[in-house]
């Protein structure tokens, strides 16, 4: 049953479903990243506004995974 | 491996932490707050200030409000005395607000030394009947009864009245054996439970943080032993009852060993305490022929505050930097007090120094 549906599928259906995963867990795992790192500049920029900068910046890192991910799902489909 | 260490500290037996723990929030905001602390050289500066300007050094800096508050009903060094003490209670219980679930019920825990404090305080206040604002004046705030609680319950008429207010908290049942004249074995039961909640409140999870805070805690207890233990040589009380004010549960030094000492002269329990953990701390200033214990009390507050800031170091994300900030915070208030007493008694700068934990 399962070969048949790839079979049906075609190489265009399951580049589609990679890229899907390549997007959608990168975007997952950056969110997970991005939790922690995000409470704890909130944090520190409650303590201290001039923290904002360092703050925002060390929250955008984790961005870099999902980014990976887009590039790979572009160089797939 | 977050996740792998929250399944590990599971629900410890008396954890009653509801919700998520926000260890990265309130660490990042504590160690902002430890950032704002006095540098050491601003100690050597303040002693060579009068009691005026230390006031309007510590007026622009992080206790400008309690000053401020303050102003109109104290002056001089009380004020800076009451506004250190607002402060202190001030912070320890911001820290209850902005923490969650396990760390706000670990932070409860060790708070609730202040707690007990002003407990002992109100029950002391009663027992030489002091007046309500006399009590007030000696309670930090710093723990989970508010300050206007605590002011209920000082101001209350007797020591039953105080303690039936008390009924349907944790300290009742060694409350209830209060009769007015055993109040140094009550307070020596409540420091005890102290210990006892904090133990039980780490008991056993595998998490390392939680070890370390273990570690932490029980390090502690073998440097209060310690200093309990110089005070009574010095004072010469070799009598065994002495013991019940030991905490069991130290980290290097257990009870048995520390019985041992006990009995011994000041001179032979100086000797004997060459094979001790902490000797290497403080070898260089105990002598058999020693007359002040202020050095020795100071090196080994001193080694507590290095090995906290160490331990905080070591696993980053846990309890850890939280209590080495709580320390730091009591030692910084602790050294201002110090420095304005001493000023104000005209107390030699050599003196002052010699006390100060930097």
């Amino acid at each position: 049953m399962a070969t048949e549906t790839v079979a049906l599928m075609g190489n265009e259906g399951l580049k589609a479903i990679g890229a899907g995963l390549a997007v959608g867990l990168t975007g997952l795992a950056s969110a997970i990243a991005e939790r922690d790192i995000g409470s704890a500049a909130v944090g520190a920029m409650a303590e201290n506004e001039s923290l904002f900068g360092k703050g925002l910046i060390l929250t955008v890192i984790p961005e870099t995974i999902v980014i990976f991910g887009l590039v790979v799902a572009l160089l797939i489909s | 491996m977050q996740l792998l260490q929250k399944f590990k500290r599971g629900n410890s037996k008396k954890s009653l932490s509801k919700g998520h723990a926000n260890y990265a929030y309130t660490i990042a905001r504590v160690r902002a707050m430890k950032s704002k602390l006095l540098p050491k050289e601003t100690y050597p500066r303040l002693m060579n200030m009068s009691i005026d300007e230390i006031t309007r050094f510590i007026e622009e800096s992080e206790y400008k409000e309690d000053i401020d508050q303050l102003a109109r009903q104290y002056e001089g060094v009380d004020l800076i005395e009451h506004a250190l003490n607002r402060n202190l209670a001030e912070t320890f219980t911001k820290l209850l607000y902005i923490s969650e679930g396990d760390v706000n019920f670990l932070i409860g825990e060790k708070l609730k030394k202040y707690d007990i404090w002003n407990i002992k305080t109100i029950l002391r206040g009663k027992y030489c009947n002091a007046s309500t604002e006399e009590i007030l004046d000696a309670i930090v705030a710093g723990g989970r009864l508010n300050y206007s609680s605590l002011s209920e319950l000082a101001a209350k008429a007797t020591y039953e009245d105080v303690i039936s207010e008390l009924a349907n908290t944790e300290y009742y049942p060694i409350l209830e054996n209060y009769d007015g004249t055993n109040l140094s074995e009550i307070e020596n039961k409540l420091d005890k439970m102290y210990y006892t909640g904090l133990f039980d409140a780490v008991g056993g999870s595998k998490s390392k943080d939680r070890k370390l805070f273990e570690e932490f805690t029980r390090m502690g207890i073998d440097l209060k032993n310690l200093i309990t233990l110089f005070r009574l040589k010095k004072s010469g009380i070799t009598d065994p009852e002495a013991m019940d004010l030991m905490i069991d549960g130290g980290l290097r030094c257990n009870l048995k060993e520390t019985g041992k000492l006990l009995p011994l002269s000041f001179a032979d329990f100086v000797s004997e305490l060459e094979s001790n953990p902490y000797w290497d701390v403080i070898s260089d200033i105990v002598k058999p022929d020693m007359t002040s214990l202020v050095d020795v009390e100071t090196r080994l507050k001193n080694h507590r505050l290095k090995s906290a800031a160490s331990f905080s170091h070591v696993y980053p994300n846990s309890i850890v930097p939280i209590m080495d900030y709580m320390l730091s915070k009591q030692n910084e208030i602790s050294n201002l007090r110090i420095i304005i007493r001493g000023k104000a008694a005209n107390l030699e700068d050599d003196v002052i120094k010699e006390q100060l934990v930097i």
